[in-house]
């Protein structure tokens, strides 16, 4: 690997590592504008490393740049909230969802509702473990074509 | 990936839509799912499962055939 691929590999681990950190502490995405500042990097440095994690499949970008979606976190607000303990934060579909508490190591509440007929439902981890009975997760899409279309996946 | 009161309420959504059924996961299947994919995310040295990898974590949950065969 050359020294400049070195350079940018380390970067693009750190500039990961900083959005979930943020994500975790803040409940929220950082803007571009604040990972530059707290990478100590330039603008167009931290948007070429943006466009490498994506293209990885770590992150999704909004059409403006800034970041969609860091799984199981998403930047804007969906239809899975998530509790853990004080915090909360939005994730992308009901595996994000589970996966936020699954990431974090810690029980957590997710505020869902049925996709059918929108009656709430309430999946509840205690103990490392569902503590819900009631529900079914689907997956509409087949796995080899989820990053085909990841949203609507 | 959504969530369903039961079988009948993936049916009706399915119908609705107008989407073939899909593969359905238990909510604990869907745990065990979470903590595979997701259970590393936050270390330094994260990268995305290979292939292989996520095949094998899909076996241990009970995931296998066709649907959820992976892109190689």
């Amino acid at each position: 690997m050359t020294v400049k691929a070195q350079d940018t590999s380390k970067l693009d681990a750190r500039l990961r590592q900083y959005i979930y950190r943020h994500f975790v502490r803040k409940g929220a995405a950082p803007k571009v504008a604040e990972m530059a500042t707290a990478l100590s990097a330039s603008r167009p440095r931290i948007k070429e490393s943006l466009s490498r994690l994506a293209q990885g499949h770590a992150i999704v970008l909004q059409e403006n740049g800034e970041l969609w979606r860091a799984a199981p976190f998403s930047a804007v607000a969906t239809a899975f909230p998530v509790q853990v303990g004080k915090r909360r934060w939005w994730a992308n579909c009901i595996w994000d969802a589970l996966g936020i508490p699954a990431m974090l190591h810690e029980d957590g509440q997710i505020d869902a509702s049925c996709a059918c007929c929108n009656l709430e439902m309430i999946v509840k981890i205690k103990g490392q473990k569902v503590a819900t009975k009631e529900g079914i997760i689907h997956f509409a899409v087949p796995a080899r074509h989820w990053y085909d279309n990841i949203v609507f996946t | 990936m959504l969530l369903f009161r039961s079988e009948q309420h993936v049916d009706r959504w399915c119908a609705q839509w107008g989407q073939p059924r899909g593969g359905t996961l238990t909510l604990d299947q869907g745990w065990q799912l979470a903590q595979e994919w997701y259970g590393d995310r936050l270390n330094l040295d994260w990268r995305p499962k290979t292939s292989e990898e996520a095949k094998a974590a899909f076996a241990r949950i009970g995931l296998e055939g066709e649907f959820w065969k992976l892109a190689a």
